[in-house]
């Protein structure tokens, strides 16, 4: 996982986002290479789901620059490669027609060519994500029905079905319980290590995951960027800097 | 049965079938992306180009299918453009259409049965050059449809996740505006503008109770729209109504139906 002279996934220069009210980001540059296990962590409103918003060029920045693959994002079309779980994932309209395998095959549509349909190889990468992530057995199952933590999987599942070389979720595990947490922990790890998937995470549970993540993403409206997150005198400075977490970090790196 | 020895009885009955497939379909990707709404717009700015064909002496559908699609670009492209109020911009666009066709058709002085049957539907009036202008814009835009269903309930369910993933959600969204227009305008003949929103919509919402996943709900929508549209044509026959009508009330029998029987 150690930050390779190859070319980054995503190289971001300078970019800011401001509203009419407000800056929410200032002069924000990182870059993201293969195989890496990024945490980002920051207070409410500290601008963490903007900030991936625009590599994901759902929000168009005020300033800077974005390159992801080593092209514009404007000039990137490869978007199966990234694959996405909102914040609001499991907030889904509970009336909507969708069993879970309706909503993970979801996943393979973007690779599909016109006229075809499912292929083996769809399929078999619908069932191995949906075995993944522990919902197979609920696959006929309408999404409505499904517990908060339940549909979270399945969304996470989706992205797992794209084979993304790039998995981003944004707090993926609000309301979910602890076991399931863990599980999910523990997977991720295990696709980042294993299978090489790179990963950017937005979550409040760093402390747990300390020993997995490769680096440490500090967000509020500036960003401070923790090359080795085990060091923990450094990053707590930073922490503490903007007054998050600090305690966090502490608590479960004890329980290690 | 005696009725179907009219001419105009099985050409209204095969507009009909056809219109109850297109309705469904297409109702069913626009209910789910909440588009409900603006297929009532639609309807309304079709009647622009219904009084326009009857005052200037064009064909009055194709002219209802020019003018409803226009709207169907203006009102995405206002949707897409400017989040706020989307549905002020329709129920402004919606009266505002349908006040135009009225002037319209009042100054042609065309003001008569003839737009009355536009807006409430009528057996008696479909032609030949219905069914073939019908039959064509049809399976054209059923078949847009179903080649582009994985991707239209893809966007349905989560836009922007589905623009994440590389779906092209711009031309899709104006693809899925495009195809509704020209099913709503074909509809107006029999239907009527004023309640082809309701044959949209209803079997789709009705479809939605039974709680099952998208193939089927869009199945059992289909199924709605046609015993719906068939009963509807009977009773107009039998009865003398305008078809718009009893079709609108059979299927909100079989909607009121569907919730009694999916009540918990
Ligand atoms: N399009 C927008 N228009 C106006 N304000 C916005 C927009 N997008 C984000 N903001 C504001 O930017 C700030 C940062 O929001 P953001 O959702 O990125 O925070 P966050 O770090 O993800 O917070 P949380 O931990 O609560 O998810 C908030 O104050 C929000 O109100
Ligand atoms: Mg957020």
């Amino acid at each position: 996982m150690s930050v390779d002279s190859k070319s980054p996934i995503f190289d971001v220069k300078n970019l800011s986002f401001s509203t009419r009210e407000q800056d929410i980001l200032i002069d924000i540059s990182f870059k993201i290479f293969h195989g890496e296990y990024v945490a980002i962590i920051g207070p409410n409103g500290g601008g963490k789901t903007t900030l991936i918003r625009m590599l994901l060029g759902l929000n168009k920045p005020t300033s800077g620059e974005i390159n992801i693959f080593s092209k514009k994002i404007n000039k990137f079309q490869e978007w199966y490669k990234i694959g996405y779980v909102p914040q609001r994932a499991s907030l889904v309209d509970t009336t909507f027609p969708a069993t879970v395998q309706d909503i993970v095959n979801m996943g393979r549509i973007a690779k599909r060519k016109l006229f075809s349909s499912a292929t083996k190889e769809d399929k078999d990468a619908v069932e191995d994500a949906m075995k993944k992530m522990d919902i197979y057995d609920l696959k006929d199952k309408m999404v409505g029905t499904l517990s908060g933590g339940q549909r979270q999987r399945v969304m996470i599942a989706r992205a797992l079905a794209s084979k993304p070389e790039v998995l981003i979720l944004d707090e993926p595990n609000t309301g979910v319980d602890i076991n399931s947490q863990r599980n999910f922990y523990t997977l991720l790890g295990k696709l980042n290590k294993q299978e090489g998937i790179t990963i950017i995470f937005i979550t409040h549970d760093v402390g747990v995951i300390a020993d997995d993540i490769g680096r440490l993403f500090t967000i509020n409206q500036k960003a401070i960027i923790c090359n080795d997150p085990k060091k923990m005198m450094s990053c707590d400075d930073m922490s503490k800097l903007y007054g998050v977490h600090a305690h966090l970090l502490h608590n479960h790196k004890h329980e290690h | 049965m005696e009725m179907f020895e009219y001419d105009f009885m099985q050409r209204a009955f095969i507009a009909g079938i056809i219109i109850a497939v297109l309705a469904s379909v297409s109702g069913t990707f626009i209910v789910l992306r909440r588009y409900s709404m603006m297929s009532e717009t639609l309807a309304h700015s079709a009647l622009v180009g219904v009084a326009v064909g009857l005052v200037a002496g064009y064909n009055p559908l194709w002219m209802a299918v020019i003018v409803a699609v226009l709207s169907a670009w203006l009102i995405e492209y206002l949707r897409s453009s400017f989040t706020l109020y989307s549905d002020a911009v329709l129920a402004i666009m919606l009266s505002g259409t349908l006040a135009i066709a009225v002037i319209i058709v009042s100054l042609g002085g065309a003001f008569n049965n003839s737009l009355f049957s536009y807006l409430f539907g009528s057996i008696l009036s479909v032609s030949q050059e219905d069914i073939v202008t019908i039959s064509l814009f049809g399976s054209i835009s059923l078949g847009l449809l179903l080649t582009y269903s994985k991707e239209l309930y893809f966007i349905a369910y989560d836009e922007e996740v589905a623009k994440t993933s590389g779906l092209k959600v711009r031309f899709l969204n104006y693809l899925l505006v495009s195809v509704s227009a020209i099913i709503i305008a074909l509809s107006i003949r029999v239907v009527g503008s004023l309640l082809i929103g309701a044959l949209m919509v209803i079997p789709t919402v009705s479809a939605l109770q039974y709680r099952v996943g998208f193939v089927k709900t869009m199945i059992v929508s289909l199924l709605i729209a046609l015993f719906s549209v068939a009963c509807g044509m009977v009773f107009s026959y039998l009865f003398s109504l305008p078809s718009g009508a009893t079709i609108v009330l059979c299927v909100l029998v079989l909607f009121i139906f569907s919730l009694v029987i999916n009540k918990e």
